[in-house]
């Protein structure tokens, strides 16, 4: 409970600015992650069922049957190499597409969509493809710097000419300068990002290698776990620890390190504290992705769970150390590569002996994973909540703010506060006690619906008496911080956020008649009657 | 100074059934005028995939994008009202559609009555009840804009 009580009481002065930095951060994370959900359950499913070692094996979705000796032709295919060292036309399938490019190429839209807008989505998918190219190394990691990157990059080119084309050529100087920047960061990214990425991944392979041969496997973990989530475990799972494990087994009949990247425990205590104690879509989905992952051995489903709240990589990593240390206890281990790492494949590779070990190891870990888990969502649990399904966490700092001192009644004002926000429409309560000078609506195309909101709540004010209250409106991409209150349809409240992040954010659902108005002069009025 | 809104671009009853219907015939008043190319409509057309003009009160507003502004000759406003509802989204009934094309600010103050009307349940009564065309001109008209 004192966990929760820290991270919902505001912290020391000097502590808030890096507080807020890092929550900031998260939401960020959240942002790009988070819409993309779907896609990582529609490709874990495809690849539970689909590859060689799954439910249904199918070579032409999963991607590994000879295109020659098949009747369906026409899909696409790539030349593969025989055991025999011939060479045949494989299918490409759907499996290995999605995860090299579909995957990171959504991440980087969405990360570029929250930088700058749709233009900045754009930018960053064609960065994003240089550094995809640029390796054969996953680019999850390369995706995440390099799509926001680019947009921002966007974002200060476009400022260099702003109001400086003549009128008539906006259109055409704002597509060839998207045009010539994607272009040209692609080609940097393939030439500058890449071949980092490729060496911070056979770098993290190196010190897994030399860890495992001086017997200090559970500090595996803390590399291990990190690289899993940003998608690089099959080049240390397949390139490191399979090998050394397979050369274990020659000597001992068994290994243990098969199981430090196959063990399922960690992800499912993860995905279990999610069920149990996330909010909204994440919760909602956590259920579904156990299964995949669990039994269906696709871990990548828990990934965006973690990339969205970093701070969960800390109990995959005790849950993956305990497991491993659980082995070395019991002297277990597989007698091959568990692949894909489901419980059942584990347990298909667990050697009379080990049973218990290996049993113990998947059990514990999960336990050890949720357990801590637990203490992390619950402890940012509230400001979640209010913050809404986008887990954005700004509103929360903001309510934060407001709770001064009074962190005891905080987490049941703020469950009050997301009951009255589901209800009216509004994700911010009023309860600020500053004056308000300025109010901006903010919509898509900024030339209809905030222009009428900013009418009404311009009437509004005027029959209240309170005429100098500046309320404007803008187009979301044009929005700029520092305006007392910021107004949005629901779906724009994320990206106005991120516009201005200074200004607290009201959502409507509807421009005309939105309670919301009557709130915000209720609250104009009381803040223009206090003596403060 | 053109007027934004007149008389002839105040239509009932309109003649679309879908929400399709409706922005093609809102956009082919604007094109009719003068006031926007063919490619503003598509633009209205495209953002209203992206975000629903619909503003509650029966009302929906479709306009195209902030980057479609280029196809814009001048502001102009047309309203159409329509005797049967027209399904806008799930439980989103509309009867009015007000299509614009807004640069700059000349519109912004027809933009405002329209929206004084459509805040205010009686208002948005007396439109769905309007007699005709003449008769939602000048209920428009006569609001006191703030």
């Amino acid at each position: 409970m004192s966990a929760a009580a820290a991270a919902v009481t505001p912290t020391v002065r000097r502590g808030k600015g890096a507080q807020v930095r890092i929550q900031r951060f998260g939401a960020f994370l959240t942002g790009m992650i988070m819409p993309n959900l779907p896609a990582f359950l529609a490709w874990g499913l495809i690849t539970s069922f689909f590859i060689a070692a799954g439910w249904t094996p199918n070579g032409i979705i999963g991607g590994f049957a000879n295109a020659d000796a098949s009747s369906w032709q026409g899909a696409a295919t790539a030349l593969a190499k025989a055991a025999d060292g011939t060479t045949f036309h494989q299918y490409l399938g759907l499996v290995g597409p999605m995860v090299t490019y579909l995957l990171p190429l959504l991440i980087a839209n969405a990360g570029g969509r929250i930088v700058y807008g749709a233009r900045g989505a754009v930018v960053a998918s064609i960065a994003t493809v240089g550094v995809i190219v640029g390796s054969t190394v996953p680019m999850f990691l390369g995706a995440m710097i390099v799509g926001p990157l680019a947009a921002w990059i966007m974002k200060q080119v476009d400022r260099i000419w702003a109001d400086k084309i003549r009128p008539g050529f906006e259109m055409l100087v704002d597509m060839f300068s998207a045009g010539i920047v994607g272009a040209t960061l692609s080609i940097g990214a393939f030439f500058g990002i890449a071949p980092i990425v490729t060496h911070v991944s056979s770098w993290l392979g190196t010190i897994v290698n030399w860890l495992a041969n001086h017997q200090l496997m559970p500090i595996m973990s803390i590399i291990v776990e990190p690289a899993k989530v940003l998608f690089l475990n099959n080049a240390i799972g397949n390139g490191v620890l399979v090998p050394l494990g397979a050369q274990q087994v020659t000597q001992q009949g068994k290994s243990l390190l098969f199981l430090v990247e196959a063990n399922p425990g960690p992800g499912f205590g993860i995905l279990l504290a999610y069920t149990l104690l996330g909010v909204g879509v994440a919760r909602s989905s956590a259920p579904g992705a156990i299964i995949i992952q669990f039994f269906g051995g696709i871990h990548e489903v828990y990934f965006p769970f973690v990339l969205m709240k970093p701070t969960l990589i800390v109990a995959a990593i005790l849950g993956g150390a305990t497991g491993v240390a659980t082995n070395v206890v019991f002297g277990s281990g597989l007698r091959g590569p568990a692949a894909p790492g489901s419980i059942i494949a584990v347990l298909a590779a667990t050697p009379r002996g080990s049973f218990v070990g290996v049993i113990l190891s998947v059990v514990l870990s999960a336990t050890v994973s949720f357990l801590v888990a637990a203490v992390i969502l619950r402890a940012s649990r509230a400001r979640d909540l209010a913050a809404g399904e986008s887990g954005d966490l700004s509103a929360a700092i903001a309510q934060t703010e407001a709770n001064k001192g009074k962190a005891s009644d905080s987490l049941a004002h703020l469950a009050a506060v997301n009951d009255l926000a589901g209800a009216r429409g509004a994700q911010a309560t009023m309860v600020a006690t500053k004056p308000i000078h300025s109010i901006v609506f903010a919509c898509d195309g900024g030339m209809g619906s905030s222009a009428m909101g900013a009418s009404i709540l311009r009437d509004k004010l005027k029959k209240a008496g309170l005429p100098d209250v500046k309320v404007e409106f803008k187009a979301v991409a044009q929005l700029q911080d520092g305006a007392d209150i910021a107004i949005s349809q629901r779906e724009l409240t994320d990206r106005a956020r991120h516009q201005a992040p200074s200004s607290r954010h009201v959502s409507v659902d509807n421009f005309l008649s939105s309670p919301v108005y009557d709130d915000v002069v209720a609250e104009a009025k009381a803040a223009a009657g206090s003596p403060s | 100074m053109t007027e934004v809104l007149t008389r002839d671009l105040v239509v009932a009853p309109g003649s679309a059934r879908t929400k399709d219907e409706a922005i093609r015939e809102a956009g082919a008043l604007l094109v009719d005028c003068g006031a926007v190319t063919p490619a503003y409509v598509d633009a209205m057309a495209e953002r209203e995939h992206l975000v629903s003009t619909y503003m509650g009160s029966y009302l929906a507003i479709p306009h195209g994008t902030d980057e479609s502004k280029g196809h814009i000759r001048r502001s102009a406003l047309c309203l159409i009202r329509y005797d049967a509802p027209i399904e806008w989204g799930i439980g989103q009934p509309v009867r009015v559609v007000v299509g614009i094309a807004g640069v700059g600010e000349e519109h912004l103050s027809i933009l405002s009555k329209v929206a004084l009307v459509f805040s205010n349940p009686d208002e948005v009564q007396r439109v769905l009840d309007a007699a005709g065309p003449g008769e939602l001109y000048d209920l428009i008209q006569q609001v006191n804009a703030a």
